[in-house]
């Protein structure tokens, strides 16, 4: 049944080339974008995520709700395993109606024509105008006639550092590179390390190299154009591959226990990291609240104001659903209503998407593990300082593969930072050969 | 007659349906994923699956990831696999020697940690050799578990505490089928126990020892659990460090083709390993 299913679609999709194949634009399909239209009688949704608490925040939903119920199946993260059920869904036809979807990843889920294309939907497109406006660049990828899906929260990037341990060993927290590098070997006497540099997260290193001018990816709408080797981003390797040299930085693996353990015993003083950053410190580092505090990213030259972003994602709802236009309603309600926005902050530390999510009362006040600092301001204010033209490309799950396979050997001393950052650039065009997606040489 | 087909039918069915249905249904499904490949026009265009006949494999066999990491495999077979069956050949005989007391309690001590699920036990053993989690601070300060040279070793350490229970118990049930009669032929020759055990013993269960050293030759090319989870703890373990985690880490691309062309290429590479395992054992006996 299902091979017979297969092939009807398979048949259709032909077919459709075939009508298509004078048309000039390309791949769009403005026509799918028209089916909006509601179910009768009563829905249940199905919703896979990894934020924490999402259920709460759910619930919330499901209580005023009885006719659209939404189920939540929790999963690793994205890149931890996620995507990789997203894909196998999308390939076995069994996508749950809505996935969370980080930023990054959402032209890997296009180009496997996995996403409803939302632009139908007169409720989504009429909320544009309450998104920070590269978050919704990011969801229509610059097109009209393009939303493939809701945007959620954002991950700006600033400095996260044990204030205690600064003032006692009377460090300044730096505000350029060059003074962080400075701080490092301060870190280092006083017995610990400036920062864990992270092997595997490959989309931490896109931020501080979004906020060096590094661009890894471009499309024209005929090729795409990859570039792991451009000014900025290899000024931003050099730079780590330096502290690494010297041993100033940790290289723990990431997410693990040992990782955590580090920041809790306070062997590692800084973390640069997303808005979100600040919930995996609340939980990984119980044993240090009330010493944290957030200043903003480092600078490349003294008096910049530039910021990188790390992750933020989209509600995203897949094609195979039989229910899009209940599904979007779900993901506008959880990611532009005040009470999901508030929720979804309290429980995770999300940082909304929309223009006035920034304003929410629970983003203005002071929070009490970082010594009741207001850091949300911070944050808002990065927002602002993040560069909106970063294009990711259709196969970030296999480039960030192979540049951690490479960052792994760097921080095990063979190889280095750039070496891994060209084999990148060969494999992933590589790749994007192999699946035949049009790509500059 | 007519009778008797039905009967064989009757039993053979069920086996037969989900044979079919898990077994031979998914390797037609591989071996035909593997001869597709994808066509799309523009950036974001439509993928249209068309027969790219050996276009995947042409990739595979030029893969130099792949290829290593089959040597590595290799490698940690030619190693883990003689020291693992020579342990568990030692723990069956000692446990037949009569020498053991407990023998019961010891069969079933032996043989746990094959009942603990395999990610359960690498993230276990990860903890024991994570530097700063280890409770054994005197060896993971003297040589680090989880680095390049070592890691591979480590894993090796898992999988033998794992399955060397689960060996033993198939070389010790070939034991205990050895009838009687010939151990008192031995006594009567004047055999002592360690004669018995290395005349009698050892060439009377050599059929249970190649059948396990078929397994772990299957169990080594096809390793997973380990490499995947010890790739969370070790900066030495890459995305391409065991063939399997490969085949893995192509679907998750996603590009279902190409992991369909390395996984039927490993099953060969398998399946020629073992025949040949079995070939060479049997020319041995035929002497």
């Amino acid at each position: 049944m299902r091979m017979r299913s297969l092939s009807v679609v398979l048949a259709s999709a032909l077919a459709l080339g075939a009508c298509s194949s004078t048309d000039s634009s390309e791949g769009g399909d403005p026509a799918a974008a028209g089916n909006c239209a509601p179910s009768t009688g009563n829905v249940t949704l199905t919703y896979t995520t990894w934020i924490p608490g999402i259920d709460k925040v759910v619930k919330l939903w499901n209580d005023k709700n009885p006719n659209i119920q939404v189920k939540v199946q929790t999963g690793p993260n994205g890149n931890g395993g996620t995507y990789a059920n997203f894909f196998n869904q999308i390939k076995a036809g069994n996508t749950p109606d809505l996935g969370h979807i980080e930023y990054d990843a959402l032209p890997s889920f296009r180009v496997q024509d996995g996403l409803a294309n939302l632009a139908g939907c007169g409720e989504v497109t009429a909320a544009k105008d309450q998104f920070v406006d590269w978050t919704w660049g990011q969801v229509t990828f610059g097109e009209q006639d393009s939303v493939y899906g809701v945007p959620q929260d954002a991950g700006p990037m600033a400095l996260f550092y044990r204030k205690d341990l600064f003032e006692k060993n009377n460090i300044p927290v730096p505000t350029t590179w060059a003074e962080y590098a400075a701080a490092a070997e301060k870190v280092k006497a006083a017995g610990g390390y400036i920062t864990n540099f992270s092997q595997s997260d490959i989309n931490q290193f896109a931020g501080l190299s979004w906020q060096a001018g590094g661009r890894w990816f471009a499309n024209d709408g005929a090729k795409w154009t990859v570039n792991l080797q451009d000014e900025g981003t290899t000024k931003v390797a050099d730079y780590w591959q330096g502290l690494i040299d010297k041993k100033l930085v940790s290289s723990v693996p990431p997410w693990t226990t040992e990782w955590d353990n580090a920041y809790n015993k306070g062997n590692a003083w800084t973390w640069v990291s997303a808005v979100w950053g600040a919930n995996s410190i609340i939980s990984g580092a119980p044993d240090t609240k009330g010493k944290w505090a957030v200043a903003p990213m480092p600078q490349w030259t003294a008096g910049d104001a530039k910021a990188g972003n790390w992750g933020g994602s989209a509600t995203a709802v897949f094609k195979n659903s039989k229910h899009p236009y209940e599904a979007a309603k779900f993901a506008l309600w959880l990611n532009t209503s005040e009470e999901a926005l508030t929720a979804l902050n309290s429980e995770a530390q999300l940082y909304p998407a929309t223009k006035a999510g920034a304003k929410l009362p629970a983003l203005t006040e002071g929070v009490e593990f970082y010594g009741g600092q207001k850091i949300y301001d911070v944050f808002a204010t990065a927002s602002t300082q993040v560069a909106a033209d970063f294009v990711w490309g259709p196969t970030m799950t296999s480039t960030y593969a192979t540049a951690s396979d490479g960052f792994k050997s760097a921080v095990s001393g063979s190889g280095t930072l750039l070496d891994a950052l060209k084999t990148t650039q060969t494999k992933t065009v590589e790749n994007l050969k192999s699946q035949s997606i049009p790509v500059a040489e | 007659m007519k009778a008797n087909k039905k009967a064989l039918l009757f039993f053979i069915l069920p086996f037969g349906l989900l044979f079919a249905a898990f077994y031979l249904a998914p390797i037609g499904y591989a071996i035909k994923q593997s001869l597709y490949q994808v066509e799309r026009k523009g950036t974001f265009g439509k993928a249209q699956e068309v027969f790219g006949g050996l276009a995947q494999y042409q990739r595979v066999f030029t893969d130099g990831p792949f290829w290593e990491s089959i040597g590595r495999v290799l490698l940690f077979g030619v190693v883990q696999v003689p020291v693992m069956l020579g342990l568990a050949l030692a723990l069956a005989l000692l446990l037949d020697s009569g020498l053991v007391k407990g023998r019961r309690f010891f069969r079933l001590a032996f043989f746990v940690p094959y009942a603990i699920p395999g990610v359960v036990a690498a993230i276990m053993w990860g903890f024991l050799y994570s530097p700063n989690l280890s409770p054994f601070t005197a060896v993971t300060s003297a040589a680090d578990l989880l680095s390049a040279d070592l890691v591979l070793w480590s894993m090796a350490n898992v999988v033998t505490w794992v399955y060397v229970g689960y060996n033993m118990l198939i070389i010790y049930s070939s034991l205990l089928a050895i009838p009687q009669e010939v151990y008192e032929a031995a006594k009567i020759d004047g055999a002592g126990a360690l004669r018995t055990a290395w005349s009698i013993k050892i060439p009377l269960v050599m059929p249970a020892i190649v059948l396990t050293t078929v397994f772990s030759i299957i169990g080594t090319l096809q390793l997973l659990a380990e490499p995947a989870v010890f790739r969370t703890f070790s900066s030495a373990v890459s995305s391409t460090y065991t063939p399997n985690l490969t085949v893995y880490s192509t679907s998750s691309i996603p590009n279902f083709n190409l992991a369909a062309a390395f996984s039927v290429v490993l099953a060969m590479a398998t399946c020629l390993l073992s025949f040949a395992f079995l070939k060479l054992t049997q020319r041995g006996g035929d002497k």
